[in-house]
């Protein structure tokens, strides 16, 4: 059972390493793939050094066309599981972990770390985990809960944080989203799409924290711009034909 | 006052319809050959690929061709039931362009999914290099190499 982790990472040189270490740390089985979307700065250097493998895409493509980078990579390259988390910090290694138990307990083909779902019962790890808790501005709020609207009537599923980019994904998974990722709404329409296919999507209650270097970028008028465009996406995706597989 | 409604409705359907002038059609002429020319200009310097040009000249072959007999002009005004033939030329113009501006955005879309995928590709070969050539243990390397594209 081999298990790639890959890490979207665009201009993140001084926290890519910090994040690699914390992966090795907790995930010492699985390879550590960064996927670098055109950085300009060290990123690639720096997770290189930290030991990484290093997929450069030649110019900046966007969230959605770095993750299925990583999972094409995990594809070809024979993985059984594979877990992507945000280069910036914000995604503890330990959760990710836990993310990946579900996937390899076949409870799930993609597990989401929630940031928003009510832990039940024992949280062992999230005790251990240093650093300040994830608070979320007011524009993102609104536009999650947007999302969770708009996705749970859409899936008939209930998801909590649509745009979560800690996920942990079986051989399935990989497959569908190596050919079929959309490139401008990767988070959102990745989730519609699984659900339709007719794959076990959950949600883990995880922590997340404040990001460690570098800034959202969502001001008020691009959320509005990304809500709406988030929107359209949704209602499209309904009417997409279903991949024959 | 259906009466009244008869003649105004008669004496619309007497009113002319309207017709280019001949300045008009002397302009368009000269216009539309000017840029066919400008077209095998833009082909001969490479600006252009030839599958590209077909739509441009086929666009420029109907200017000149509405230029030289107004008839087709007016009879296609008819058709759709506008007496002003201005209004119909500007209308079809109006329409092609649209066609023409969702086809290039089809094009794009399609290409932009192109080179994404180019560039994914290019990034996943030297990763595998990388992978490769830091040797993680000879099986890992192995079982990558089995499974190549």
């Amino acid at each position: 059972m081999r298990t790639l982790v890959f890490i979207p990472a665009w201009n993140e040189a001084d926290a890519v390493a910090g994040v690699i270490a914390g992966v090795r740390d907790h995930l010492p089985d699985a390879d550590v793939l960064v996927v670098d979307d055109g950085s300009t700065d060290a990123t690639a250097a720096r997770a290189a050094e930290a030991g990484a493998t290093v997929a450069s895409l030649p110019f900046n493509q966007g969230l959605g066309a770095a993750l299925q980078t990583g999972y094409l990579y995990a594809v070809r390259g024979g993985y059984d599981f594979c877990a992507h988390l945000d280069a910036d910090g914000q995604h503890p290694p330990a959760e990710v972990a836990r993310l990946l138990e579900e996937v390899r307990a076949d409870r799930a083909d993609l597990v989401l770390g929630s940031r928003y779902r009510e832990a039940g019962g024992g949280d062992q790890s999230a005790e251990t985990i240093v650093g300040e808790d994830y608070e979320a501005t007011l524009s993102r709020r609104i536009g999650i809960s947007v999302f969770r609207f708009f996705l749970t009537l859409a899936t008939r599923q209930r998801f909590t944080d649509t745009t979560s980019g800690m996920r942990a994904a079986n051989r399935r998974v990989m497959e569908l989203f190596s050919e079929n990722y959309s490139p401008d709404f990767a988070e959102i329409e990745s989730l519609q799409l699984a659900v339709r296919e007719g794959l076990r999507v959950e949600e883990v209650p995880v922590r997340m924290l404040e990001r460690v270097g570098g800034a959202s970028f969502l001001t008020p008028v691009r959320s509005a711009f990304f809500i709406f465009k988030g929107m359209i996406v949704l209602l499209v995706g309904q009417f997409r034909p279903r991949t024959e597989r | 006052m259906s009466a009244a409604l008869l003649t105004a409705a008669a004496a619309a359907s007497e009113e002319p319809t309207v017709q280019l002038t001949s300045q008009t059609r002397i302009l368009a002429a000269l216009i539309a050959i000017a840029f066919m020319a400008l077209i095998l200009e833009l082909i001969r310097r490479d600006s252009l690929q030839e599958r590209f040009s077909v739509v441009w000249f086929v666009a420029g072959l109907g200017m000149l061709a509405g230029a030289i007999f107004p008839g087709l002009l007016t009879a296609v005004a008819d058709l759709m039931g506008v007496r002003d033939t201005n209004v119909a030329l500007f209308s079809i113009i109006l329409l092609l362009l649209l066609g023409l501006t969702l086809n290039f955005s089809v094009i794009m879309s399609r290409q932009a999914a192109q080179i994404t995928r180019l560039a994914q590709e290019r990034a996943l070969e030297k990763a595998r290099e990388q992978a490769d050539a830091a040797g993680n243990d000879g099986q890992t390397a192995s079982s990558r190499r089995e499974t190549p594209s």
